[in-house]
């Protein structure tokens, strides 16, 4: 998806190098979900 | 294992059955009237046990008491206080308390290129700001708006989750998840272009409409995406606009993404439930190119031409006509569930659903009696 | 001058282009209310070509949706020089969606259709009640009223408008004809109206076989 609104964990990840070090196979799936749940709010608000 | 377990157990294996082509032990049930007709059967006030969704559980309690259903009832539901919060235009409340969607415009046909460029970003500066009087204004405020709308909705969605909870438990409903999805075309349509302005922009600005179906199709295959797709359940994705386009324009601009959107959902595994609105059956032969296993609900049609074309690919449900349940008697009404079942039920691959939702309770006509008989009736009498 | 001809069939293949260009180009020679009103004619009969097509399937109601957008297009660019000339009207009827209902599309279909075939046509507008009809025809006193309605509850609201009609004694004085994809013989036997139908172009025959 080409948007400023949507970040994928890796473009995340770059964004942000002070989670480097910090155990991502706990916070990926976190900041994943509230991204993902931002994005079917959105989107319900048009179906 | 209590009895609701096990009648759990034993619905959740209908439906797998069903969904992967087997032919189930017998037909499943989805009882078609929604929260709104559950809420007026109960005597209750619309309006205020939507705002107030701790007087659903006797509500619901009532409502599968009444009617047999092997999956929970209540249909797609609207909750008010989000769409409240947001200052929604799309979706108001009724003065009778029913959540309806009025005719709206979210995006002005010159924006189509802007939307072409970055569906999401349309949406999102846009489109939004015009449809939902919250998302304007100091960027505080929007923020805080959009804070509470999604605390709100997360609040009331997990209240209703609760209330499923304790009626699954009691009643041993099949236990399913869902998605909802649009095929791209009237996704452009419904909240954005509008009928009307579709309309005009199939003849108009055909291009534009083919790209901005392509360029919105990412999305539309994200949001039907379960959140596992091995889980039991399915994407239920409504049509639409195809009826009411020439041949010409459907397949140059509704077919080819909307093809896509299905065939990428099963490919990963999951299914799609399309209800498939109004009269297709000019376009029952496309319907066939859709993968293995695509669950279609009719709201329209020769059953015995759908049974005949689509029965050994798809599977088959709707076509059960609400409007006799409000005009017929319980004869005619129990006649016509076996005339269904007659056609359909052979061979498997059919589920028992109605052409439309009951969407409203006339205290004084027909319906609950005729509802029930009809469900009892397909429950005892729905052998394959 | 105009090609009345090539319009008729301009506005029959709902050719936009070519129809703006027409009328346009006609406005511009200042012409007299008359020969506007011919303009008008031609386009009513393109009108028809749309119908036809539309019963014969090859046209969808998303052509006729256009197509009525079409329509009032070009009956305001000739507004300014159809002034003051008296139209011949062949009835009037008095539409709109019941109360609850927003659906409105079939309804707008049915009304230029008719408005095109020389009906004046009093709008309602959506979600009427039982009361706003009874209003409107006390007012008008039409020929014919129209209800339409495509949620299932339509039916109801359709059958409270009759009988509100009827109470106010006026059931007598007008044909009533529902319309909407929920309606059928029995539900139009049960609201008490005198036809029904699920396509315009007939639903306009109906109404004009009443008023000839
Ligand atoms: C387009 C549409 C909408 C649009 C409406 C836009 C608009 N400005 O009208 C939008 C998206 C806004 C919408 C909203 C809703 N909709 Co809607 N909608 C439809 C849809 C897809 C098409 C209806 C339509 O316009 N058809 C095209 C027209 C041209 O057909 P028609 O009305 O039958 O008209 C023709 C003839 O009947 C005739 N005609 C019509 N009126 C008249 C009158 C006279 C006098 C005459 C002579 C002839 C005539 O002429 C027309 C041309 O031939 C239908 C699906 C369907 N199967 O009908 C659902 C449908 C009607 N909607 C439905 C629902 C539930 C809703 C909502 C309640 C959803 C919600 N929860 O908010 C809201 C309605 C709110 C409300 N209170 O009304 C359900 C109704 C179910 C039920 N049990 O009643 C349907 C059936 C979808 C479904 N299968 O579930 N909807």
């Amino acid at each position: 998806m080409d948007t400023k609104y949507y970040t994928t964990w890796e473009e995340y990840l770059a964004e942000h190098p002070e989670l480097e070090g910090k155990p991502e196979q706990a916070i990926a799936p976190k900041i994943v979900k509230y991204e993902d749940a931002m994005f079917t709010f959105i989107m319900d608000l048009l179906l | 294992m209590t009895d609701a377990i096990a009648r759990t157990n034993e619905r959740n294996q209908l439906f797998k059955d069903l969904f992967s082509g087997n032919t189930p032990k017998r037909v499943p049930i989805s009882n078609p009237a929604t929260q709104d007709f559950a809420i007026q059967y109960a005597g209750l006030d619309l309006a205020e046990c939507q705002w107030d969704l701790t007087k659903l559980e006797p509500v619901y309690d009532k409502f599968c008491q009444d009617f047999y259903t092997d999956t929970y009832p209540g249909g797609s539901i609207r909750i008010p206080s989000h769409y409240q919060i947001l200052g929604s235009t799309p979706i108001v409340m009724s003065s009778s308390g029913f959540m309806q969607h009025p005719d709206v415009v979210g995006m002005l046909a010159e924006e189509y290129d802007e939307f072409i460029a970055s569906p999401y970003d349309c949406i999102v500066e846009t489109i939004l700001p015009r449809l939902y009087t919250e998302f304007n204004g100091p960027p505080g405020k929007v923020a805080m708006a959009l804070a509470k709308a999604m605390k709100a909705q997360a609040d009331d969605l997990a209240s209703l989750g609760a209330i499923r909870a304790k009626m699954n438990a009691k009643y041993g409903f099949a236990t399913m998840v869902g998605a909802l999805t649009e095929a791209p075309f009237d996704f452009m349509s419904d909240f954005l272009r509008s009928f009307k302005g579709i309309s005009g922009d199939v003849r108009r600005y055909p291009d534009k409409v083919a790209a901005a179906c392509e360029a919105v199709l990412p999305l539309m295959i994200k949001k039907g995406t379960l959140p596992n797709p091995s889980m039991l359940g399915y994407t239920f994705v409504p049509l639409h606009m195809a009826p009411y386009l020439r041949e010409k324009d459907f397949a140059a601009l509704y077919w080819p993404t909307f093809k896509k959107m299905v065939e990428t959902l099963a490919g990963m595994g999951q299914s799609v439930q399309l209800f498939v609105e109004q009269d297709w059956m000019r376009y029952i032969d496309y319907l066939y190119e859709l993968p293995e296993n695509t669950i279609m609900r009719f709201e329209y049609g020769d059953p015995k031409l759908i049974k005949e074309k689509l029965g050994k690919k798809h599977i088959i449900s709707g076509l059960y006509p609400v409007t006799l349940l409000q005009t017929g008697t319980k004869q005619q009404c129990v006649d016509k569930a076996k005339e269904l079942l007659d056609i359909l039920a052979p061979g498997g691959r059919y589920w028992w659903q109605a052409d439309k939702s009951i969407i409203h309770l006339d205290i004084n006509g027909p319906v609950v009696e005729n509802l029930r008989a009809v469900l009892d009736y397909v429950h005892e009498n729905g052998t394959y | 001058m105009i090609d009345l001809q090539a319009l008729t069939q301009a506005v029959g293949d709902l050719d936009e282009k070519t129809i703006i260009t027409m009328i346009e180009d006609f406005v511009a020679t200042n012409p007299s209310g008359e020969e506007a009103q011919k303009i008008v004619f031609a386009c009513q009969q393109g009108m028809g070509i749309v119908g036809e097509l539309f019963e014969k399937n090859e046209y969808y109601v998303g052509d006729l949706i256009f197509a009525g957008e079409l329509l009032s297009k070009t009956i305001d660019l000739l507004k300014p020089v159809l002034n003051d000339v008296a139209t011949e009207k062949v009835g009037s009827i008095v539409i709109g969606t019941v109360q609850g209902d927003l659906h409105d599309i079939g309804k707008n279909i049915f009304g230029s259709m008719a408005e095109a075939a020389g009906f004046d046509v009093y709008e309602l507008g959506v979600d009427v009640s039982p009361s706003a009809f009874v209003e409107k025809v006390k007012e008008v006193k039409p020929q014919i009223v129209g209800m339409s309605g495509v949620l299932t509850l339509a039916i109801d609201s359709m059958k409270e408008t009759v009988k509100a009609i009827t109470e106010a004694g006026l059931r007598d004085s007008v044909k009533i004809i529902i319309g909407g994809n929920p309606v059928n013989e029995d539900a139009c036997k049960q609201i008490g109206a005198d036809a029904f139908t699920t396509n315009a172009a007939e639903g306009l025959k109906t109404c004009q076989g009443w008023v000839s």
